[in-house]
């Protein structure tokens, strides 16, 4: 079987699995249950087999259904799926995170009577992400674009008798669809301009001309969106409302990756456009630091990841930017896409596991709770040790490869753009390891808030046990699918991984020394922090507020002015009906001659002189 | 021409006399049944409807031989036929028929039901609708003036009498409103007349005579003035604005089946007419010789004033026969404006209007016959009396969203919108353009007439609405409905077949 034949089953195991999955809820919970990790089970078997498979591409049969000769559109629109070793391997890694889910679900959402729906959408948003990852067609990306971004609406939305959760779902649509429009025009300009929608086809026709340049830049408006970066950032926090499943989900390996993924497929072409590499950057540059330092701040490790997510996904993009080469950008982007889908799943999945052990995500609650359970502590330390950077680690390496890019120059020495994404990347570093240490201390350091007690311990599955063992082995030994796959180990720039080695060791220090004390009232300036420094008031204020008023507007001016045109044939009409009644009450023989006498008169009057 | 057998002074084909044959020899059936045996009551009706099944039966014959079929031909070389009907007039005659048996059926099922409705009794009213539509089936075929005032009259007089012998309330007032136009419009008829022969010098709707007339201006004038009158004196038969004052007046006061006879076979019988006179012109205009730009100008402006002043006036009425009379007069409007453009596809369009238009409306009058009698009490003859019908009788609900929509021209009634394009096909052909303008207004104004009814039917009723009886359908009236949607729904689906009958 080769690759995308792979791929094709396993996106319809997915998508086809979807509404097996609802049908089997409506039989019994557990079915669905089964059916969702079952057919998650397959799906991911295939993606290996895919990883296996030789090259190829492959046109997906059903959208070829036109009769021959009868359209030539179709050209444009080649609707291919296609394999390479790294789409294969992102492809897999998207499968096996998803696997993961589904089997955490199951017994995460164990007494969650919507467990089908949820696992339903899980599977058809994982199909949507296999569909994005692996097509070479810029329709088939949006497509899975668009059924990401409505799936990720559900799935947020998930606990919908929640007023907080049903508004973080409208936020997070409304967010990323406002984004989305920019990406749409971005993808339409880009097949107007290559005259096809093949991935191939519009990377050659990308020639750096303003045209060009104007298409990836609305294109990287959109990825801002959907991969949360700033301004769009603060859908992603209010996004915690949802399971923390589909939290690991959206974070680890599809929607915020999503947009890391389409400008990797674009590398050549974002290479070439000035002003959409000099948006990119700034917006990542600024994104990964401030992400990173509101991390610290937070009073729910919950929020903590969240932050964490926003400021990885900005280290991810950023060597899209800025690298030398577009290869050099590809290979360190899909890189740390690939481990930070691993570390983020383990952390996701094991906040969820103690967040069950301590009744709740606050830093408050959750402190100390390691003691209940040293297994889920080791596993948290893990995560975050990834999660920082720590060398040789999966996160580790793919950090630096993303740092030596960067940095990197061929012999003019580092640009502007390069040296303000270096420096951004160079304190990131430091404050990652130093939130990472917080996080890991509030959960391991002994209880110290007086009266709350550890609760029983959770009814988690020996399968979601080994999933939570088996993402901790990737990300430790995650590092070696560097030296085995087209997943570019890069170069690593031994001065810069010393300087990020001294980085990380004082950021620990500064995670120990300014530890919050998370038992007490947290700071003013943590409350703000955790606000998302009042994001949400300046969306209201900036976007929510004049739209709604120029709504106001425009409604007036329809319905005072442009409607009263159409209803002023309605008063004509009414007023002519009026009339004609009363001419025709009297009903005597008399008026009817009379109207016979006049319609007479007129018609000859017509007929003679008309 | 065929060849016409010379023994007799008149040659003779009962085949194809037989759809006016048949209706006619009906309805002497029927009051030589009721004179011999005045206590065999339960005959008429059948009798009525298999001598009206025999007349359609007997189309298929002309229909299969050569066209335009023939008859009642003079021997020699210079013979003249004072019958012939071509396809339109073929389909105008199954439409009179048809249109006549379902109201037949409306009518039924037995003499009791109809003597409770009409006075007279069942043989005096079987007798009469046979009669008239006799006349009607004759109309479209005479070739002759005199042939074709007697049969016009023959359509016209029974009608007048049904409505005379409605018990409805007023129905003398009605009825004396009817014969009044009727008269008038017999004398305009007859001067008309008058006036041809003597601009033509011939008593024949002949297209060579017609020509010869054109030729001299004065009598170009006076024949101009014929066709004149004749158009007026058929504005009363098609009820044309300004002739139109005694529709409402009739239509209240008959009963809904009477009332839809008069919406249907009287108008096919005036269409048919209108066809025959102004089919010479439609033969010279297609010679390339046009000369009657005067007479397209004042259909035109009757079409367009009927459907405008019927349109406005259906919307504020408020009893649903009121209401179907004012629609009655728009749809005379539709059917006259492709008309008006004097060309053959014109003609055939107009008969294709007609044609959905009639579906329509016996699908709309028979669900009122229904819905009526037992709403008395219960808002009595109101479109209030139409609330809730969609949850208390979902079948009359779908027969009146069909007949409304086809009336209305929207789609699920398919028809209906085909009949709209047909019928504006030809004044766009033509350039008419004024008129054009007034006919899309009218689309939309009789959306809105006839949607106001049907939103009347899904609302729900009231919750302080007595409960109206729930007493099953008359076999006769359900039979019609039946065949009646069965129809529409046919038409709707296949579109060009009642677009082919009419060609």
């Amino acid at each position: 079987m080769t690759g995308p034949i792979a791929v094709a089953w396993a996106l319809l195991v997915l998508v086809g699995g979807a509404p097996l999955i609802l049908g089997a809820g409506l039989v019994s919970r557990r079915l669905a249950s089964g059916l969702a990790q079952l057919l998650a089970l397959v799906a991911a078997g295939l993606g290996v087999v895919a990883v296996m498979g030789a090259h190829g591409a492959y046109t997906l049969p059903v959208l070829r259904t036109a009769p021959p000769g009868a359209s030539t559109y179709l050209p444009l629109f080649p609707a291919r799926l296609a394999t390479t070793s790294l789409v294969a391997t992102i492809a897999a890694t998207v499968l096996l995170v998803v696997l993961a889910v589904q089997v955490f679900a199951a017994s995460y959402l164990d007494d969650d009577d919507r467990r089908p729906a949820f696992q339903a959408t899980v599977s058809l948003f994982a199909g949507a992400m296999l569909l994005l990852v692996v097509s070479r067609d810029l329709v088939l990306t949006l497509v899975g674009w668009e059924v990401m971004g409505w799936c990720s609406y559900l799935l947020i939305g998930h606990w919908s008798r929640k007023a907080a959760a049903r508004r973080a779902a409208y936020k997070a649509f409304l967010v990323t669809r406002l984004a989305d429009a920019a990406f749409v025009i971005g993808i339409v300009a880009l097949i107007a301009i290559a005259g096809s929608s093949d991935y191939g086809a519009v990377v050659q026709h990308a020639d750096g001309s303003r045209a060009t340049d104007v298409a990836m830049t609305a294109l990287v408006i959109g990825v801002l969106g959907k991969s949360a970066q700033i301004p769009f950032q603060d859908w992603l926090i209010d996004a915690m409302e949802g399971p923390t499943p589909a939290s690991a989900l959206i974070h680890a390996a599809t929607m915020v990756a999503a947009g890391t993924w389409v400008l990797t497929r674009l590398a050549a072409a974002l290479h070439s456009a000035t002003v959409a590499s000099w948006v990119l950057a700034c917006a990542t540059a600024a994104t990964m630091s401030y992400a990173a330092f509101t991390a610290f701040l937070q009073t729910d490790v919950k929020r903590i990841l969240a932050w964490s997510t926003i400021s990885q996904v900005g280290v991810m993009l950023s060597p899209l930017a800025v690298a030398e080469t577009a290869v050099d950008g590809q290979g360190a982007a899909a890189g740390h896409l690939f481990s930070h889908a691993i570390f983020k799943a383990l952390l996701f999945l094991t906040v969820g596991w103690l967040a069950v052990l301590a009744g709740s995500t606050a830093a408050r609650d959750l402190s100390g709770v390691g003691a209940t359970s040293i297994f889920a502590t080791a596993v948290w330390g893990l995560g975050l040790v990834s999660l920082a950077g720590v060398p040789f680690t999966v996160g580790g390496l793919s950090k630096e490869h993303v740092i030596a890019v960067a940095a990197w120059t061929d012999g003019d020495g580092p640009g502007l753009r390069q040296g303000m994404v270096t420096a951004a990347l160079l304190v990131t570093v430091a404050m990652t390891a130093a939130y990472a240490t917080r996080a890991f201390l509030i959960v391991a350091r002994p209880r110290t808030v007086p009266g709350a007690e550890a609760g029983p311990a959770p009814r988690t599955g020996l399968l979601a046990r080994a999933t939570l063992v088996a993402l901790a082995v990737a990300t430790l030994a995650g590092g070696l699918v560097f030296l085995v796959s087209p997943l570019d180990p890069g170069h690593l720039d031994l001065p810069l991984l010393g300087v990020s080695v001294v980085l990380i060791a004082t950021g620990v220090l500064v995670g120990l020394r300014l530890r919050p004390d998370d038992a007490a009232d947290p700071a003013p300036l943590m409350t703000r922090a955790s606000r998302g420094w009042g994001a949400d008031a300046a969306y209201v204020a900036v976007v929510a507020k004049p739209v709604l008023a120029l709504a106001r507007v425009v409604a007036y001016v329809d319905r005072e002015i442009i409607e009263s045109y159409v209803r002023a044939p309605g008063w004509v009409v009414s007023l002519g009906g009026r009339t004609g009644v009363r001419a025709h009450a009297p009903e005597r023989v008399s008026t009817d001659l009379l109207w016979v006498v006049l319609g007479l008169l007129v018609m000859a009057g017509v007929a003679l002189w008309g | 021409m065929t060849a016409l057998p010379s023994a007799g002074l008149i040659d003779l084909d009962y085949w194809v006399l037989a759809p006016v044959l048949a209706p006619a020899l009906g309805a002497l059936l029927v009051l030589v049944v009721d004179a011999i045996a005045p206590r065999a009551r339960g005959l008429h009706l059948p009798i009525g409807l298999t001598s009206l099944g025999a007349g359609l039966g007997a189309l298929p014959y002309s229909v299969a031989s050569a066209t335009p079929t023939r008859t009642l031909c003079t021997p020699g070389p210079e013979g003249r036929c004072f019958y012939e009907t071509g396809p339109t007039g073929l389909t105008l005659q199954l439409i009179a028929l048809a249109a006549s048996l379902l109201v037949l059926l409306m009518l039924g099922p037995g003499t009791r039901h109809l003597d409770r409705m009409q006075r007279g009794g069942a043989a005096v009213t079987v007798a009469l609708v046979l009669a008239a539509t006799a006349g009607a089936a004759m109309v479209v075929a005479a070739r002759d003036l005199p042939t074709w005032l007697v049969a016009i009259e023959l359509a016209t007089l029974p009608a007048v009498a049904l409505v005379a012998l409605s018990r409805g309330r007023g129905a003398e007032g009605g009825a004396l409103s009817l014969l009044m136009v009727s008269l008038t419009s017999f004398a305009l008829l007859a001067v008309g007349i008058g006036l041809w022969v003597l601009a033509t010098g011939d008593a024949s709707f002949s297209t060579d005579t017609l020509r010869v007339a054109f030729d001299y201006p004065e009598r170009h004038r006076v024949l101009l003035l014929a066709i004149l009158f004749l158009v007026a004196g058929l504005g009363f038969k098609l009820s044309a604005v300004p002739f139109h004052t005694w529709t409402p007046q009739a239509f209240v006061v008959a009963d809904e089946p009477i009332a839809a006879y008069l919406a249907t076979v009287s108008k096919a019988a005036a269409v048919g007419a209108a066809i025959v006179v102004l089919g010479p012109l439609v033969s010279l205009t297609a010679m390339g010789r046009d000369d009657a730009d005067s007479i397209r100008l004042v259909v035109g402006v009757l079409a367009a004033a009927s459907m405008t002043l019927g349109n406005v006036l259906a919307l504020r009425m408020d009893d649903p026969l009121r209401l179907l009379a004012w629609s009655t007069i728009a749809q005379a409007g539709w059917v006259l404006a492709p008309l008006a453009m004097l060309t053959p596809s014109a003609v055939s369009a107009s008969v294709a209007y007609l044609l959905v238009y009639v579906l329509g409306s016996l699908a709309v009058f028979g669900v009122t016959a229904a819905v009526h009698p037992r709403a008395e009490g219960a808002g009595g003859r109101s479109l209030a009396a139409y609330l809730g019908l969609a949850r208390r009788s979902p079948l009359l609900a779908v027969v009146l969203g069909l007949g409304l929509l086809a009336l209305a021209g929207l789609p699920p009634a398919v028809v209906g919108v085909v009949a709209k394009i047909a019928a504006i096909g030809p004044v766009v052909a033509t350039g008419q353009w004024w008129l054009v303008a007034v006919l899309v207004v009218n689309i939309v104004l009789g959306i809105a007439v006839y949607l106001r009814w049907l939103l009347y039917a899904v609302r729900p009723a009231p919750a302080d609405a007595p409960t109206t009886r729930g007493e099953r359908l008359d076999p006769g009236l359900l039979i019609a409905l039946l065949v009646i949607s069965a129809a529409l729904i046919l038409l709707s689906l296949l579109p060009g077949l009642g677009l082919g009958l009419a060609r």
